[in-house]
């Protein structure tokens, strides 16, 4: 620590950090800034914090204070201003920013800016929320003595890409943008172009403004330069309500806020008008993915089931109420005895997940399956997970991450943009996998293996790659992050056993910043394993269907080529759903409608085991209700005691249960406390327009390795991957960001940005079998038929071809699988 | 006098490899070669040169700051040469190359730098392949690339075209364009000379090419050889650009300490048609106007004593203005050439070029207001010292500089007793040329268009 003065105040604060964080978090003093933004490196180009600099004068030869006539210490003042940003803190540092002199170079750097930008505040989207407007007020001339007929004119639409639009006049040139895409990102597709006065941000990619990060600059822009392809226009900034939720759809459970507004395009009820980052410094800072920010317009889709169906003596599903429909289900589920299963996606909160699991143990059943079938090992996430405090922002110097089988960019970009930066910091980041993947381009190690040999990588780790072993167990923390790309579930739970033993034997479990972690799909993966969810049990209902089957939110028809097969065999399928044109539909009994994340409370466990809670922000659908409502009505014509009012009442059940979750409450869930930056609220103008959080910083669940029991190895069950033979190549199911899920494919702005189905072929294969680049090839295997277009770009290793999940309409296999390939003429 | 720098004058064809070796060439390197680093820097201390890019910094002294314990270090030749007014690198590198190469490469050893790069401005590119084929002969000689001189000293030279802007030839902008980035200064600290600052990263010297092109006579001959020349604390020889209202505008490579009433007419040759002076830029665009009264006109040419009469000698590219030029005309022009040329990566310096062009657009077209002139004094006033180089003090200069020594050359276009007259004469030039900006090119003023039109 070292002492500053600030306005002739005395404080301590920790050696060299960057004076205007240093004045705001310690001594309450808003520095004013445009460029600055303190994720970033500083820049120095706005000019709007200038500070009166100095520093207390001792003798060169005692080192003693000199002290004036007055015995006060002699202050060497700087002759010019000094710009704050740019310095960081040193001992005897003295700062004043209550001078006139200051006042003025304030009041002039605004009156500066402003003599280009144009007085279009009524219709600016930022306005209300902006840092230019309220830094004029707080320091600005009043009036201008610039003519307006002097004012420059540019262009105020140009596209930087699909989603974000810039007003080149309202742009201030603080360059924050560019810095973000390229030191935070490392997208670097923003720039600069020209100088002086006709100085324009452009974009250098194409398609332009490509990364999955875009929304984000919107957020940093300290004016209303960026904004957003999604809700430009829509409404102002002060008509919005903020409700904190969670990203709904991957592991890391990215922090957001919905803006809701009454409507008259929702018919009046309110309405998802937005989706911001809300702080949360260990989950996703103030960032979060394009997907997250963009994709919320499911919610409202057209295709949103409205009401209970059921299917009557004619085979034709008829609309009813709750009472007749789970009246219905009650009397099918008691007629059916124990034969029952129930299949639940991970998009259902656990709440959701209890009331199902309550229900069917009300039937007496344990079939509890959780879908998709991808990912093995969560209980090994349970056991051995990254400790309670992790925080991936952590992660430094002398520490190490193994990112294995995933291609991480696409399953958590904010875990992708978080490790990359974690590199920057000094970690040893190690990335291995069967083909490139964008991590590689920031990672220390690059590895490679065959499809479907990950686990046998990693078991043999030691022998095999000693340097590598050497690196990752010597490091002080160490966390591995699997994948299941090219692998069977099988194949999954055998890489996660490996990494499992791994960590345990090098000791690096049961602490914070070591341990497991996984790409789970879904907000929700941990979660359904904690309710008693499992894949392998999805499994077994796949291979001895039940006569009952309980679907809830699992798009099993578009996730599964060989649904159509299983799902025939049982005889009553009762459908909890969001989409009321699922092609189960065809198949269900009953279909009940229930809410999404967006128009009821709950919460998710995302891959850390952070338990979050998502709030009620949009108007329902029609009659939709939520599915831990419907499932604990249901439980109560089961005779499981009173069906709950409220999901927090469901939670404290889940408490009394659940071991993991002892002691959650929701009240817990919702604990805040002041985070580092200290961005949102009323500092627009310091980091954005990322929301304070209000919502809760979630409670991570303990793993085993941390309750103090001992935690063992276990045999690694090595799976041998199917080879490519005659005639038969290995298609290799992968994840990408941008696909036509039902979940996604409602948001059309994304479209553009949605590939076209394809296969990366390698070079070598499309010889042999006569394909080029964009040519139609047919996959076909097992039961799986689809048409794409041919990638040969080197994305694939020979003898597999790369198969992208949910571009297609048909479903591709969920694991890896032989098939053939030909070319359609 | 005996050239330092423009030997052509005294050897003919010394840019020929044969003949600079012939006399002396490239002994300045061989000397430094047997001497240690650090003697070579204090020899260069030692001769009290100065930058002659326009700050005037002992070079000695900047080469000093170069840590000695990192493995990596450049040097930066500034060729850029952007300065209005001044043409004086050029003629080295045309006439002489091989002594700014040869000086380069002293300073390359005194830092143990491992590369050298020659920056020079776009439009220089017939230079640039001019160079690089004395690069080549100089390697296939010895004189660089591996084991300079059978030494155990390695050292590349190469040279690099910038894309044509006046910031590169700022230091720290200069290191960014070199590295392909957009030419915007850098925050300093850290300077190039330290760790993290200079040219990716590394500790770099940044020497302007007339500085250079000095180091290897002070090597050969001795600091007090160039000590025989200029002043105490100016020693040494500058080449003066002289151009405007000047009889014999060029170079001239003249002791430090003359007087502007000697360059101007015992060597420009006075000003045409026997007219007076009215100002005089010493630093092309970027330095303050001085009148030309008799105490002006006998203040040695040093970096001191510019200091005395309230401007700098900076690159010595001295602009005379006789009585027939408008000075609120000039000052129109550089600020037209500011506002072009600002990065716009300061706020002040972005927005200010940009405003004070504007109104001083009015003001020379008869519609500004006597509050007008306040105003592009003010807004100058504002601009500086308050930005991260010092374009926006040198873009503040014309206007506040202007406006201090030629108030009434400006009160004639807003006073409205006196305008009715002027506007009678600015009313055909406003209907041809206004619209761009380019009013003021009067028909009763001299046709001479100060450098950087």
């Amino acid at each position: 620590m070292v002492k500053i003065y600030i306005d002739d105040r005395e404080y301590d604060v920790p050696a060299g950090m960057n004076l205007v964080d240093a004045a705001k978090w310690h001594a309450d003093n808003d520095i004013p800034v445009f460029c600055y933004h303190p994720k970033m490196e500083p820049v120095g180009m706005c000019r709007m914090c200038l500070v009166q600099q100095g520093a207390i004068e001792k003798d060169r030869a005692t080192g003693e204070v000199v002290l004036d006539e007055h015995g006060q210490p002699k202050v060497r003042w700087m002759p010019k201003l000094q710009t704050a940003c740019t310095q960081r803190v040193t001992d005897g540092m003295v700062i004043r920013t209550n001078t006139a002199e200051v006042d003025q170079a304030r009041q002039n750097v605004i009156e500066f800016l402003l003599t280009s930008h144009p007085l279009d505040c009524p219709i600016c989207d930022k306005g209300g929320e902006c840092p230019l407007q309220n830094l004029t007020m707080e320091h600005g001339p009043g009036m201008s003595r610039m003519q307006f007929q002097d004012k420059q004119h540019l262009d105020k639409h140009v596209p930087l890409g699909d989603l974000i639009y810039l007003d080149e006049e309202r742009c201030i040139q603080c360059a924050r943008c560019v810095r973000f895409q390229d030191e935070l990102v490392g997208d670097d597709v923003l720039a600069f172009h020209e100088r002086g006065r006709r100085l324009q941000i452009i974009t250098n990619s194409n398609p332009g403004f490509d990364t999955y990060f875009s929304g984000n600059t919107t957020d940093i822009c300290p004016v209303g330069a960026l904004t957003t392809a999604d809700f430009r226009f829509g409404a102002r900034p002060w008509e919005l309500t903020e409700v904190p939720s969670i990203d709904p759809f991957d592991a890391a459970g990215s922090n957001i806020s919905l803006s809701i507004r009454l409507d008259r395009d929702f018919g009046g009820k309110a309405m998802i008008k937005r989706v911001m980052p809300r702080q949360n410094e260990s989950v996703n800072e103030i960032w979060i993915s394009d997907k997250a920010r963009f994709g919320h317009h499911f919610t409202r889709s057209e295709n949103r089931a409205q009401s209970p169906m059921i299917r009557n003596a004619n085979g034709q599903l008829m609309q009813t109420t709750w009472e007749e429909a789970l009246k219905s289900v009650a009397s099918i589920l008691k007629a059916a005895g124990k034969d029952v299963a129930a299949i639940a996606g991970s998009q259902m909160s656990n709440e959701d997940l209890w009331a199902l699991r309550e229900v069917m143990s009300a039937v007496g059943s344990t079939r509890l399956g959780a879908w998709p079938i991808t990912h093995a090992g969560a209980d090994l996430v349970a056991q051995v997970g990254v400790g309670v405090g992790s925080n991936l922002g952590d992660l430094g110097k002398g520490d190490a991450v193994l990112i294995i089988a995933s291609d991480l960019e696409e399953e958590v970009p904010i875990w992708r943009l978080r490790l990359k930066l974690a590199k920057e910091r000094g970690v040893f980041l190690a990335v291995a996998n069967a083909r490139h993947t964008r991590m590689e381009d920031f990672a220390t190690a690059c590895l490679r293996y065959d499809y479907g040999m990950a686990a046998h990588f990693l078991s043999n780790l030691r022998a095999e790659n000693p340097d590598l072993a050497q690196q990752l167990a010597q490091a002080n923390n160490l966390i591995i992050l699997t994948g299941a790309e090219g692998l069977s579930l099988d194949g999954s739970r055998a890489l996660m056993q490996a990494a499992a033993n791994f960590l345990i034997e090098t000791g690096h479990v049961g602490k914070p910043n070591n341990g497991l972690l996984s790409t789970f799909p879904g907000p929700n993966g941990m979660g359904q394993y904690y309710m008693g969810f499992t894949p392998e049990n999805t499994q077994d209902i796949m291979i001895n269907p039940p006569k009952v089957l309980i679907v809830a939110q699992a798009d099993l028809y578009h996730d599964d080529p060989s649904a159509s097969q299983w799902v025939h065999e049982v005889e009553t399928v009762i459908n909890l759903t969001l989409f009321a044109d699922e092609t189960l539909s065809h198949e269900a009994h009953t279909i009940l409608p229930i809410q999404s994340f967006a128009e009821r409370d709950g919460t998710f466990t995302n891959g850390e085991r952070r338990v979050q809670r998502f709030y009620t922000a949009q108007g329902p659908i029609a009659d939709a209700l939520p599915a831990w409502q419907v499932l604990s009505r249901l439980g109560e014509k089961l005779g499981r005691g009173k069906a709950k009012l409220s999901a927090a009442t469901v939670m404290a059940d889940i408490a009394k249960n659940v071991p993991a979750f002892a002691g959650v409450t929701y009240k817990e869930i919702s604990n805040v406390k002041r985070q580092f930056p200290d961005v949102g609220g009323r500092d627009l103008y310091y980091g954005g327009t990322a929301y304070q959080n209000r919502g809760g910083l979630g409670v991570q669940l303990k793993t085993t390795a941390e309750s103090g029991e001992a935690i063992n190895t276990a045999p690694v069950e090595l799976v041998n991957a199917p080879r490519s033979q005659a005639g038969q190549m290995l298609i290799v199911p992968t994840t990408v960001l941008y696909n036509r899920e039902r979940t996604f494919l409602p948001s059309a702005l994304m479209h553009p940005r949605v590939m076209m189905p394809y296969a990366e072929i390698n070079s070598a294969d499309a010889a042999k079998l006569g394909i080029k680049s964009g040519d139609v090839v047919e996959i076909v295997a097992d039961t799986m038929r689809v048409r794409v277009k041919a990638h040969v770009n080197g994305g694939a290793p020979e003898g597999s071809i790369v198969l992208p999940r949910h571009l297609t309409t048909e479903a591709v296999p969920m694991t890896m699988t032989l098939g053939r390939v030909s070319k359609v003429d | 006098m005996k050239h330092i720098l423009f030997r052509e004058h005294e050897v003919e064809n010394i840019r020929e490899l044969d003949v600079y070796v012939n006399n002396a060439g490239y002994a300045g390197l061989k000397k430094a070669l047997g001497m240690t680093p650090d003697e070579v820097i204090n020899t260069v201390k030692a001769s009290g040169l100065r930058g002659r890019g326009g700050a005037g910094f002992p070079t000695g002294v900047k080469w000093s700051f170069i840590p000695k314990n990192e493995p990596v270090k450049y040097v930066a030749v500034n060729a850029d040469e952007s300065e209005p007014g001044t043409f004086k690198d050029r003629q080295i590198m045309e006439n002489n190359p091989h002594q700014l190469i040869e000086g380069a490469l002293i300073c390359a050893y005194a830092i143990q730098a491992k590369a050298v790069y020659i920056y020079l401005r776009g439009e220089f590119w017939d230079l640039a392949t001019q160079l690089d084929q004395c690069i080549e002969e100089a390697r296939k000689a010895g004189y660089l690339g591996q084991n300079i001189l059978g030494s155990t000293y390695s050292c590349e030279v190469y040279t690099h075209l910038g894309a044509g802007a006046y910031i590169c030839g700022e230091e720290s902008a200069l290191l960014n364009s070199l590295e392909g980035k957009l030419g915007q200064p850098r925050v300093r600290p850290p300077f190039p000379a330290q760790k993290g600052g200079g040219l990716y990263g590394e500790p770099t010297v940044v020497n302007n090419v007339e500085t250079l092109a000095n180091v290897p006579f002070i090597l050969y001959e001795g600091p007090e050889a160039f000590r025989a020349f200029g002043t105490e604390k100016s020693p040494g020889t500058k080449v003066f650009c002289v151009s405007g209202n000047v009889v014999k505008p060029g170079n001239y490579e003249l002791p430090l300490g003359i007087t502007f009433r000697e360059l101007i007419y015992d060597h420009a040759g006075g000003i045409p048609d026997g007219r007076g002076i009215k100002g005089i830029l010493p630093s092309g665009a970027s330095g303050p106007i001085v009148p030309a009264t008799d105490e002006v006109l006998d203040t040695p040419l040093t970096y001191e004593d510019m200091d005395k009469i309230g401007t700098v000698l900076g690159s010595a590219s001295v602009i005379v203005l006789d009585d027939s030029i408008d000075i609120a005309w000039a000052a129109s022009k550089m600020a037209k050439f500011f506002k072009h040329e600002s990065c716009g990566k300061c706020t002040p310096c972005r927005e200010g070029t940009y405003w004070i062009d504007k109104v001083l657009d009015r003001i020379i077209t008869g519609d500004g207001a006597p509050s007008d002139v306040d105003l592009i004094l003010n807004v100058a006033k504002n601009m500086q010292g308050v930005t991260l180089c010092a374009l926006g003090d040198f873009a503040a200069n014309p206007i506040i500089a202007t406006i201090k020594h030629f108030p009434d050359e400006f009160k004639r276009y807003v006073d409205p007793a006196l305008k009715q007259e002027k506007k009678a004469v600015a009313a055909p030039k406003r209907a041809g040329g206004a619209a761009q900006g380019r009013a003021g090119r009067g028909t009763e003023k001299t046709g001479l268009v100060p450098a950087g039109d």
